[in-house]
């Protein structure tokens, strides 16, 4: 059998039918609105903003220069082979971006630099594969515009790390990104306002972000997008700002507050227009919570001509004879996903997705194993993030990926024969992440690590379903798929009864031996917030460390980083009477920052 | 105000929710009978109150603090699961010989869970089900739906205290239930009347007894009560300023009513969790389908949740709120949702915009706590939007008053 090649060369052919009179109509009016914000723009302010940030640099420049001077020989070889550990000093209030890349230590940041440059690389030839329409998104969507510090996220998801775990997050973030970006250029291509590319919108089944993604495995002739994800979600975890206008105009038009920023997101990308219009149709789903499920009337109302499939899965999920009814409704999908495209479900190419989900399943197990014992080696944010993406997003698809796999899983094992630290000279506790976490501080786990020496070892978004998938028979294979997707992220632990996210706490606490629970607080979560108090009550009966730490998802405003921290902070000196890893990480500003 | 002369049984019938385990919850189990607990609709009410079994609708009457449920559930969840769970704390559902709940909605789903986690009742045969109901209505839902009542209720009963779950006694129970639906509907039509004989906070009680008591216990007293209606000697004309219908979630305090038409406006329909719409239409069987499978079927097209994601469900919901409007000769909608009710919240923002612009209904959009009665809030957005109706009575008169 030929392999197959992904994406599908096909969809990348497929012609763009650009309006131009439409762009240029389009170009005159953010030209129009460039003039106004230049003639609007305070020029003096912007003189004195820029030499006070020179004199920034001149005083930091001489502070890091002073503190090298101060150095014994000792401390600046160190330095120089380990690279700085004050992170803090990254930071500058009221700046966006950090003021410069972290140095960590001749090998690392050579590394790093690699890696940064092989990310603009595929970033331009993949965007170079259709670019007009890709740079015209910008045009159209401020979403799109976050992308360009694509850079600044990996690097804050990598920050003080050294040697294999920095090797192993750039992998694995490198994949997240070259998904990203292949989606972004077929987003822009199908957009009616556009690329407007009429003949690949035909083969384009949009789903719900919240929906995974495997269903697509068995279509290879069709392109399966993730609707919202890149307009909405990723770009949340990119720059922290970029949700607030979607909940502004959801709340203005009426919406209450205290509605999950997620569904609350994507309806207010649909009311001020920042989705692409596109694909030939839609499958909504129920999952995984009561917002979610509401979300589907907003995108009715916006696309009222884009047929739709609502999947919808049992939610007491455990029940063995929910199974079946779950199954039925993958099959009725599948059904509607064939009518509405013309393509046939193919179970060959399912299987073969599913051989190498299983494979990719069977590589998660083992950094599981690793991180269990006294040595973890693949920890922080690149890791949660591409657990998650691969799970629920790619599963198996893309056959580039096992490559990635087992990439890492080579640097992990050798790092572990090492007896490697994940974060060199500063683990001191062992964490657990409980609960859904902040999207616009996807480093977060990164930050304790850093800090406090926490080293987070597992989240419970990454402790989904691990079976083997059926391969071989196809009745069985309906019924794992859907046993997969009433699992997937979120849902596995909030759905189908508390004891799902209580009990199985207190047992993952036990598997992975830790210190400290961070309990994540969505303030509008209302699934957890629903158990505040029993986890609380237990916790203590069992003697856990757990810290609260309130967040609103998308919503910076509601809760700060700097306020999340603070939390941590407080916890740490008071109860644990811990001393900061780095004291420069402890109290800095980053409201703004990407 | 109306002047109409207070029905005779009006002050008994509010004592009876003055308390979840009322005067006749008492005496019939006293009797013998066994008292199962629900909230939702998606339990079909008719499946409680099969053999030695009665339905008791929950609410949580004359709540006050919910301090301790807030602890447990943070103070951003819906108030009327946190009244429930304080209720439940202070040992008021004590009484209750099994629960049956449903995972709908998260929040009442953990009310149920509470429950269990915190040993709320202690009865030795006491059971709490957790009932999965669809999202959408397809043949293989309504199998799916069948099969969970057969599983996660009714072998409950069965088990628990040897229920009798067959054919015969389903039949049995719907038509005591038909009777209940025939009565209320009934008096409620009469809402449609230009001077009716029956205010909407007289129809919100009478229609919240038949959910909270033993159908046979106030089955005479309903009787008795339609007749009274139907001779009642009427006002010279008509009491209010404006006809409201309300849709939305969960209601269970007829002082919510009482405050709208203090405010001028009658409340000519209840379209909302507790109300008589959806709840009170009478069950039709067939003899040549399982019955079962035709109650479920009646539940899941009758409801009016929002949780029901399908478009035609989605479609129905306004059509629902435009005919009751319609029918009811109302003058406005008042869109309402419990404070952090998911469901409602999304349901409200949107069909509130679609009912003013697409069917041109005059709209209150309102989300309100569970214990409403004091707020003076409410009361002004309802005074003025009594005002707002009228005046555009007037406008449409061209001027003339």
């Amino acid at each position: 059998m030929a392999k197959a090649k992904y994406p599908n060369p096909a969809f990348w052919r497929e012609k763009d039918h650009i309006d131009w009179k439409a762009q240029a109509k389009n170009l005159k009016e953010v030209g129009g609105i460039i003039k106004d914000m230049v003639k609007e723009t305070d020029w003096r302010a912007v003189g004195a903003r820029w030499k006070g940030n020179l004199l920034a640099t001149r005083d930091r420049v001489a502070d890091e220069a002073k503190a090298v001077a101060g150095m014994t020989h000792a401390e600046r070889v160190d330095l120089l082979l380990h690279g700085e550990k004050h992170l803090g000093r990254l930071y500058r209030s009221g700046c966006m971006a950090t003021v410069r890349r972290e140095w960590r230590g001749v090998g690392d940041t050579a590394y790093d630099f690699y890696e940064w440059m092989r990310m603009w690389g595929m970033f331009l030839t993949t965007f170079g594969r259709d670019l007009l329409p890709a740079l015209n998104s910008t045009l159209y969507y401020r979403w799109a515009i976050s992308y360009f510090c694509a850079h600044s996220f990996m690097d804050k998801n990598t920050m003080g790390q050294r040697g294999s775990a920095l090797r192993m997050s750039h992998l694995m973030i490198y994949d997240i990104f070259r998904y990203v970006a292949e989606n972004l250029v077929f987003l822009s291509k199908c957009d009616a306002r556009n690329g407007n590319a009429t003949e690949l919108n035909k083969k384009v089944v949009l789903f719900d972000e919240m929906t995974m993604g495997q269903i697509m495995a068995g279509f290879p002739d069709l392109l399966g997008i993730p609707y919202q994800l890149l307009p909405v979600f990723l770009v949340s975890e990119v720059d922290q700002l970029t949700c607030v206008p979607y909940i502004d105009a959801i709340e203005s038009f009426g919406l209450p507050a205290d509605t999950c920023p997620v569904p609350s997101s994507e309806c207010g990308a649909i009311v001020i227009d920042a989705l692409p219009h596109m694909g030939s149709c839609f499958i909504s789903s129920s999952m995984p919570c009561d917002g979610s499920t509401m979300a589907s009337s907003y995108m009715a109302r916006r696309f009222p001509d884009l047929p739709v499939f609502h999947l919808t899965f049992p939610v007491r999920y455990e029940y063995e004879e929910t199974v079946e009814d779950a199954a039925e409704d993958i099959k009725h999908c599948i059904r509607f996903i064939e009518e509405k495209t013309g393509a046939k479900w193919s179970w060959d190419a399912y299987f073969a997705a599913m051989k190498r989900f299983n494979r990719e399943t069977s590589f998660e197990l083992q950094k599981w194993e690793v991180n269990q014992t006294p040595y973890p080696q693949i920890i922080g944010p690149c890791y949660e993030l591409f657990r998650k993406w691969n799970y629920e997003m790619d599963g198996g698809i893309d056959p580039r990926v096992m490559k990635t796999f087992e990439k890492v899983n080579k640097i992990m094992l050798r790092a572990y024969e090492r007896r490697e630290e994940a974060w060199r000279g500063k683990m001191k506790y062992r964490g657990i992440v409980w609960s859904c976490p902040a999207h616009y501080y996807a480093n977060f786990s990164n930050w304790i690590a850093n800090c406090w020496g926490v080293d987070i070892l597992v989240e419970m978004e990454s402790l989904n379903f691990t079976r083997p998938m059926e391969t071989e028979d196809t009745e069985t294979a309906l019924h794992d798929l859907a046993r997969l997707y009433e699992r997937m992220v979120m849902r596995r632990h909030t759905n189908g009864g508390y004891h799902n996210v209580v009990n199985e706490l207190w047992r993952q606490c036990e598997i992975w031996k830790v210190d400290l629970i961070i309990m994540y607080q969505n303030v509008a979560c209302k699934n957890m917030a629903t158990l505040q108090g029993i986890l609380d009550e237990q916790a203590r009966q069992k003697n856990y460390h757990m810290i609260w730490i309130e967040h609103d998802l998308m919503d910076p405003r509601t809760v700060s980083r700097r306020a999340m921290r603070g939390k941590v902070n407080e916890y740490m000196r008071t109860v644990m009477g811990a001393e900061p890893v780095d004291p420069s990480l402890v109290e800095f500003e980053d409201d703004t920052t990407w | 105000m109306y002047h109409l002369k207070d029905l005779k049984h009006l002050i008994y019938f509010e004592q009876l929710l003055e308390e979840a385990n009322n005067e006749l919850v008492q005496q019939a189990q006293a009797e013998g009978k066994l008292a199962i607990g629900y909230t939702c609709y998606h339990i079909p009410e008719v499946l409680l109150n099969l053999g030695e079994c009665f339905s008791v609708r929950l609410r949580a009457p004359r709540t006050g603090s919910i301090d301790m449920a807030t602890y447990y559930m943070s103070n951003y969840t819906c108030e009327f699961a946190r009244a429930l769970v304080e209720r439940g704390i202070e040992g008021g559902y004590n009484f209750l010989d099994g629960l049956a709940g449903v995972d709908a909605c998260s929040m009442m789903n953990r009310f149920y869970e509470h429950f269990e986690i915190l040993k709320m009742n202690e009865k030795p045969k006491f059971f709490v089900t957790h009932v999965d109901v669809p999202f959408k209505i397809e043949d293989y839902t309504v199998r799916q739906y069948v099969k969970q009542m057969r599983v996660r209720l009714l072998k409950y009963m069965e088990e628990n205290y040897g229920v009798d779950t067959s054919d015969e006694a389903i039949r049995k129970a719907v038509e005591e239930h038909n009777e209940v639906c025939r009565i209320i509907s009934e008096i409620g039509e009469l809402r449609a009347l230009e001077n009716p004989p029956v205010t909407g906070y007289e129809f919100h009680v009478l229609n919240l007894v038949t959910y909270c008591c033993p159908k046979y216990l106030i089955l005479p007293k309903l009787r008795e009560t339609l007749e009274e209606i139907k001779a009642r000697a009427l006002d010279p004309k008509p009491w209010y300023r404006a006809r409201v219908a309300i849709v939305g979630s969960e209601i269970d305090d007829p002082s919510l009513t009482k405050m709208i038409e203090e405010a001028g406006a009658f409340v000519v329909s209840d379209r909302y969790c507790y109300g008589s719409t959806p709840g009170r239409e009478p069950i039709a069987l067939r003899d040549d389908e399982d019955v079962l499978t035709q109650i479920v079927r009646h539940y899941m097209t009758t409801s009016e949740c929002a949780r029901y994601i399908s478009d035609e469900k989605v479609q129905q919901r306004r059509d629902t709120a435009d005919a009751l409007a319609k029918k009811f000769h109302a003058d406005g909608i008042i869109y309402e949702q419990m404070k952090f009710c998911d469901y409602w919240g999304f349901e409200r923002a949107l069909v509130s915009h679609i009912m003013n612009e697409e069917y041109g209904w005059p709209v209150l959009s309102i989300d309100r706590p569970y214990n409403a009665r004091t707020s003076g809030q409410l009361r002004t957005r309802f005074q003025a939007f009594v005002e707002s109706l009228e005046i555009k009575r007037i406008q449409k008169q061209g001027g003339k008053q």
